[in-house]
């Protein structure tokens, strides 16, 4: 997750990954007709289904099916009009989720319907697919809009682009493809031209492969024991909590001690030193991947703060060489000047975040900590 | 108490990217092999029992609900077990224990991963940067382990030349590695000191399955039974003061309740071979210690002295283990499975000669949650 | 014949818009709560299993964290599902039919309020035709509403009437509210929030030693529907009544329901595949629509049903719990004081 401005006490975080979908055959044909203007569904124990199974839908049975055309038109079935569009859904403004029973199909599948307001959806209503004039062979390259009269209308949509949840792909070729970031927002005016649907792209392959861009939101109060922890630290002390109980001391604390079952609140918290002994360690080579920001090797390590029984976790070393790093090195943390603490890092449950908070940790040269002692601590 | 289950059908996949199917056909791939196996279809069964590793990895939020059709689910019950690495173990016993109710006489059960749709860092570190990987959090566990058991450096080397070895033997297994050696091992990359990049398992893509039956499905079926004799699982707290992360109480409760259940005494000769899950070389020997097949300190002697080769007197990973196919949700049910082909002897040319009861094994979180069952080629195993 | 198993002992937090704590402090409290009203130690509790989801807060292995309110030291027997409570529920009654484990604690939990989670469950969809599209589980409940309208079973009245008898306002009221997704309003649709139900089983006459006041559950199963809309019957919910059977309702009247109505119109659909008879009370709760703690809602459903028979103002109940898009997945408990 990676953070971003959020209101004050709040934590906002966003999950998003861009995952690479794999077809397998009939899909990959689904999508590959999608791609050429065509849609296809899959005929199987004398039924033709929408989108087309990989098995016999009845029984779970292996099943080849065969392809056929069908559409653009069809009739709806079922529908609702979505008045507050989410950012997932493929336009910014009110339209349909419809169930659509394409011509020639036996069953109705679920689609988008342009339809500008409600007062033209009625269950029965014949509509038609418009194609996005660039397609990526996904289920966002095209939608659905009333057919008006019998008039067979011309489904290449000009201003409708490829979703920006999903981008196109073939074998092999999942890096380096580009998605479109803008959304059908505008409104697209019916081609008066005969375009029909698009031709297949010259040389290309069939769908294998697609991009599904999954990109969710979170946001949520910081917790008050959180919230205290981090006010401590803002002003240059190490908050934790002791147990009623056990009288061990966690930092930070999670607002209960989960050994004795009890709640702990703002009367156990308890301020401890900001230096200990590293009870564990482990040397990052960072990989890369979907948000990662880290390129060079360092040290993440757990550190037993003087007068806890927990160790803070995720202290991130980037001062000391491995060479001299070692579980029972004694350490203090060097304060960032107050003005220049930031607690972004910190969320409601990550335990990095220590970066904006100290420059550094500094061994202190006492004798090492009894490394045995620290084993309950490698954490 | 309850009734006898057995494991009456298996199937895999290969693991590997598995560009070539949809997860539809990744998971049907191995039902469909487990029915034939069985010579059953979808229509034979009762109910599924479905299990992978976080949502987060594929991108699909509950994925029963996606997959029921393609496991042939529709009109049944589905059930969906989450419980970390352990989980393909966890979705085993879950499925034995519907069996064992006497509420079903058939049960399927799936586990999977599709590693290649995602990234499995990403996921494990909440979409954050900086993300240390499974690695990073077992490796200083690791060192306190050598610290502690005087083990010499080779010993992890040696346990992944023997799972790469035993993976030449396994058509379904990912990484193979002709020339694997130890020299190999320690001069591969240094990824989580003392972790080599040869010493850690890769990521797969795959899945896996077993048909469940009662004692009379099992009898009527046209494979030989492994028969579940004992099952057990155990949890506890990732970290708390107090914990020894290297030999968690967790597993040796575990492998205590498991013993007790089947009648173990001496696990190390009463048991003939274990599929352990070691996604790091140097698990093999703190397994063997933290499940009481070894002493505390003696279980890397008993990897140095050869036992746990395929071959040896307790052969453990005959299949090739983790190390050498990781699909997350499904390697804890790839445990299972392989200690069933094993007592089945249908293990192809990783079959331990004579092989009678095996260990499938599967451990998740922060060496916290543990799952475990014990398979036999008799209904009543009599240990002596 | 099964093994007689009962619930023992309930608890519940309140329905939290937004509970400022983590949600391993939901569970303990609920956890605490029962060891009281029980007597037992956390270690009496022989078989543990918890139902909630990463994804409602985004975060991976969430039920980790959870543990910590669940109780896990010394080591438990225990087990998770990624499914609502009432699944936890079905694997532990299953579990107790086994005969060596006696004790179940049951836990149901989640924390949807961090999250928007029309975009979250839209990922509950089929990942290559629907999820892209943001397919969300209130348009498609709208389309399920409109096919139930359609199809002459149901009126925007009885939508209303289900969202007034949750407390949502009066009749004209509702029915004068604007539509969020037609033929859906606001009030029809349940509001994501947090909190945590729990409860203990016991089988046979450890039950009996824990509680005067057995509530049993005589029958529990549940099953699933297509992925696809398209290859369903929207108006209908064969797989509630398919699992209603296999949890032997018709055995007897039904004095009280509660079901996971999420969206108004479900209930029409499952009063119909339940066959309840007009003297059913159906969600005296309020239901969902009057609290919807994600991923415990279908448990917390057992647990109303459980403490009206407790308190013996029913003597038979059936508790509905349901997942997926448009009612795809239906769990059915029937639950019974002793007679």
């Amino acid at each position: 997750m990676t953070s971003s401005p959020a209101p004050p006490g709040a934590v906002r975080t966003v999950l998003e990954y861009p995952y690479t979908r794999t077809t397998g055959g009939v899909l990959g044909a689904f999508l590959t007709g999608i791609r050429d203007g065509r849609l296809l569904a899959g005929r199987v124990g004398g039924k033709t289904y929408v989108p087309p199974p990989e098995y016999d839908p009845v029984t779970g049975a292996a099943a080849n099916p065969e392809f056929v055309e069908v559409g653009p038109g069809g009739t709806v079935t079922a529908w609702t009009w979505v008045r507050h569009p989410t950012a997932a859904h493929p336009f910014a403004r009110p339209f349909a989720f419809a169930l659509i029973l394409l011509d020639g199909a036996d069953t109705p599948f679920v689609h988008a319907i342009d339809a500008e307001t409600p007062d033209r959806m009625t269950t029965g209503m014949r509509v038609t697919a418009r194609f996005a004039r660039e397609r990526a062979g996904t289920i966002t390259d095209f939608h659905f809009v009333p057919e008006p009269g019998t008039a067979r209308e011309a489904h290449t949509d000009p201003s409708a682009r490829p979703h920006p949840g999903t981008a196109p792909t073939t074998f092999g070729d999942a890096a380096g493809q580009s998605h479109s970031s803008s959304r059908t927002t505008g409104s697209p005016e019916p081609s008066t031209a005969a375009a029909g649907p698009g031709k297949p792209g010259e040389g290309e392959g069939p769908v294998t492969l697609t991009t599904h861009v999954i990109s969710l939101e979170y946001e949520e109060a910081l917790y008050p024991h959180r919230e205290r922890f981090l006010a401590g630290l803002r002003r240059g002390e190490v908050v934790g909590q002791r147990s009623p109980v056990s009288g061990k001391v966690y930092v930070p604390g999670r607002g209960y001690d989960q050994l004795e079952r009890v709640v702990m609140g703002e009367g156990d918290d308890v301020v401890v030193a900001a230096a200990g002994a590293v009870s564990s360690f482990t040397e990052i080579t960072p990989v890369a991947y979907h948000g990662q920001k880290e390129t060079e090797p360092y040290i993440r390590a757990s550190i037993l703060l003087d007068g806890s029984d927990s160790p803070v976790t995720g202290v991130d070393i980037r001062t000391i060489p491995l060479a001299e790093f070692r579980v029972g090195l004694r350490l203090r943390a060097v304060w960032r000047p107050e003005d220049e603490r930031d607690l972004s890092g910190f969320d409601n449950r990550s335990t990095g975040g220590w970066e904006g908070v100290f420059a550094s940790w500094e061994p202190t040269g006492e004798p090492d900590a009894d490394v045995r002692a620290l084993e309950e601590h490698a954490f | 108490m309850g009734r006898r289950c057995a494991v009456v059908g298996i199937g895999q996949t290969d693991y590997r990217r598995r560009l070539e199917v949809s997860l539809e056909g990744l998971v049907r791939w191995a039902a469909l092999a487990a029915l034939e196996d069985a010579g059953l279809t979808f229509a034979d069964i009762d109910a599924v029992v479905l299990g992978k590793a976080p949502d987060l990895l594929e991108g699909v939020m509950m994925p029963e609900l996606t997959l029921a059709d393609a496991l042939g689910a529709v009109g049944k019950p589905i059930h969906r077990v989450h419980t970390a690495g352990s989980v393909g173990a966890a979705t085993a016993i879950s499925g034995a224990t519907l069996v064992e109710s006497g509420r079903y006489e058939r049960v399927l059960v799936v586990a999977y991963e599709k590693q290649s749709e995602g990234n499995a860092t990403w996921a494990l570190s909440g979409g954050k940067s900086g993300g240390q990987g499974a690695g990073g959090t077992f490796a200083p566990w690791i060192r306190h382990y050598i610290r502690r058991s005087g083990a010499p450096e080779h010993i992890g080397w040696k346990v992944a030349v023997k799972d790469r070895r035993n993976a030449l033997r396994n058509p379904h297994a990912h990484l193979r590695i002709p020339d694997i050696s130890q020299a190999k091992v320690r001069e591969s990359p240094m990824l989580w000191e003392p972790l080599h990049f040869l010493e850690s398992c890769p990521s797969s893509d795959g899945a896996a399955a077993v048909v469940l039956a009662s004692e009379d499905a099992a009898r009527r079926g046209p494979s030989r039974p492994a028969w579940v004799v004992a099952h057990a699982k155990r949890s506890e707290f990732a970290s708390f003061p107090g914990r020894d992360p290297v030999r968690p109480q967790a597993g040796v409760d575990c492998a205590e309740a498991l013993y007790r259940k089947a009648g173990i005494t001496d696990p190390l000769r009463q048991i003939d071979c274990a599929e352990l899950y070691v996604p790091f070389s140097w698990y093999e020997p703190m397994w063997l210690e933290g499940h009481l097949l070894a002493a505390p300190g003696e279980g890397w002697k008993l990897t140095d002295s050869g036992a746990t080769e395929l071959g040896g007197s307790f052969p453990v990973n005959p299949s090739g283990g983790v190390l050498s196919s990781n699909p997350i949700g499904a390697s804890g049910l790839v445990r299972c499975l392989e200690a069933a082909r094993q007592v089945r002897g249908s293990a192809g040319d990783h079959q331990v000669d004579g092989a009678r009861v095996a260990l499938g094994h599967a451990y998740g979180g922060a060496a916290q949650y543990f799952a475990m069952w014990i398979v036999s080629a008799d209904p009543d195993p009599v240990f002596a | 014949m099964s093994r007689p198993v009962a619930v023992v002992a309930t608890a519940a937090t309140p329905v939290h818009a937004a509970y400022a704590g983590p949600e391993a402090g939901l569970v303990m409290s609920c956890v605490n709560d029962l060891l009281a009203a029980t007597g037992l130690t956390r270690a009496d509790l022989e078989f543990t299993i918890a139902g909630s989801c990463d994804y409602l807060g985004g975060a991976p292995f969430s039920f980790v964290m959870n543990l910590d309110g669940v109780g896990a030291w010394p080591p438990v027997y225990e087990s998770h599902v990624e499914m609502d409570g009432a699944w936890a529920l079905f694997e532990a009654w299953i579990r107790l039919q086994v005969g060596d484990v006696d004790t179940a604690l049951v836990i149901g939990s989640g924390k949807a309020s961090a999250g928007d989670q029309r975009r979250v469950f839209a990922l509950q969809t089929d990942p290559y035709t629907m999820a892209p599209l943001g397919l969300d589980p209130v348009s498609l409940a709208g389309i399920q509403a409109r096919a139930l309208l359609d199809a002459g079973l149901a009126t925007e009245a009885d939508f209303a009437a289900t969202a007034a008898r949750s407390g949502a306002g009066t009749l004209a009221e509702l029915l004068a509210a604007p539509y969020v997704s037609d033929p859906l309003r606001a009030h029809d649709v349940a509001t994501p929030a947090d909190g945590a139900v729990a409860l203990v089983l016991a089988a046979g006459d450890r039950a009996r030693e824990l509680t005067d006041r057995p509530v049993w559950i005589t029958g529990i199963d549940h099953r699933i529907e297509s992925r696809l809309p398209g290859l369903r019957d929207l108006t209908d919910s064969p797989s509630t009544r398919t699992a209603a059977a296999g949890a032997g309702v018709d055995a007897g009247p039904i004095d009280v329901a509660e079901l996971m109505v999420v969206h108004s119109p479900e209930e029409t659909i499952l009063r119909n595949a339940l066959g309840l008879a007009p003297g059913t009370v159906v969600n005296p709760s309020g239901g969902p629509l009057a609290g919807h703690p994600v991923m415990a809602t279908g448990l917390a459903r057992v647990v109303e049903v459980a403490r009206r028979i407790a308190a013996r103002e029913a003597g038979r109940g059936l508790a509905h719990a349901s997942s997926g898009p448009c009612l795809q997945q239906n769990l059915v408990a029937v639950l019974e004081g002793d007679s």
